[in-house]
């Protein structure tokens, strides 16, 4: 299915929320980081940190809590086609729990290209501004979503 | 006791320098873990009949699974807070089974706008030597 083109003229809301020690922990466990300043307040704050700090590529919780704010459910992909071509972020200050985040996702470009076994891909980039409460950008993040020519076992 | 971690210098990040971290075997409880740390409930992560209907062979991995265990090889390498910028190109999907052999390798040590900086090349890829990822990252390690 050809992209919806008319999601490229939506803008989406900016959403909010606290960062927590909790989610902190729990992602940094699941990668295995043996960093104590992602689950340690001591260590954390001994190594300069007000509080526990959120591993690099923490962010992408965030992305599309709410399918009001994230253009990704609006784009027409078929679900069973779209993949995550290519993940970027952008460090600008130190996320740390307890910071109250406010976000805004938008589509920052588009492009089409022909598949290798025919058909169109499309590429999509979505950019995710994180700013904290003084409205100092804290991270950005960009995503680009690819949606295939064919399933994979059709192709 | 506090565990601390030593982070590796900008001195000693001569050009070439590489580290290694292997992880796995990916297990499915990784994956569900993985989507409720991350809030990515995409089916085909755990969903054996949606996976098999969408045309994969069963549930694969969150590409930023791999990419946060080659995030965790650079940011306890290089430290959590160093980095200015981190690319990730997801190439292939990783398997319930599958290790992840990730490997990075300082490509550029230089100083700009009075900063000691390095340039990383890195990639994940499993145990038949497949590539699941390639990244780059620009950091600012400890002097």
């Amino acid at each position: 299915m050809p992209l919806d083109k008319s999601v490229l003229e939506r803008t989406f809301p900016e959403f909010e929320f606290r960062v927590e020690r909790g989610k902190i922990r729990e992602y940094a466990l699941v990668l295995g980081l043996t960093d104590p300043v992602h689950t340690d307040l001591e260590a954390a704050k001994a190594a300069g940190f007000d509080d526990l700090l959120a591993p690099p590529t923490f962010v992408r919780q965030f992305w599309h809590e709410n399918p009001g704010n994230d253009p990704m459910p609006h784009l027409g992909y078929d679900p069973k086609r779209r993949l995550h071509g290519e993940q970027e972020f952008e460090y600008h200050k130190p996320l740390v729990a307890g910071m109250n985040l406010k976000g805004r996702n938008a589509i920052v470009s588009t492009r089409e290209k022909e598949g290798r076994r025919g058909g169109m891909m499309t590429f999509v980039v979505i950019e995710t501004r994180f700013v904290d409460e003084a409205g100092e950008l804290v991270q950005v993040a960009r995503r680009t979503l690819i949606e295939t020519a064919a399933p994979p076992k059709e192709a | 006791m506090t565990i601390v971690i030593e982070y590796a210098k900008w001195e000693e990040l001569a050009e070439g320098t590489e580290q290694e971290l292997t992880v796995g075997p990916i297990t499915r409880t990784d994956l569900v873990r993985y989507a409720g740390a991350s809030g990515d409930f995409n089916p085909n992560h755990h969903d054996e009949i949606y996976a098999i209907r969408a045309g994969f062979d069963k549930p694969f991995a969150h590409g930023m699974l791999q990419g946060g265990y080659l995030a965790r090889l650079l940011s306890e390498w290089l430290g959590p807070d160093s980095f200015k910028n981190l690319k990730i190109r997801f190439s292939a999907q990783a398997w319930p089974g599958d290790m992840v052999i990730c490997k990075a390798r300082v490509v550029r040590q230089y100083e700009e706008a009075g900063e000691r900086l390095v340039e990383i090349e890195a990639s994940a890829a499993n145990q038949r030597g497949d590539v699941l990822i390639k990244a780059t990252a620009t950091a600012a390690p400890r002097t």
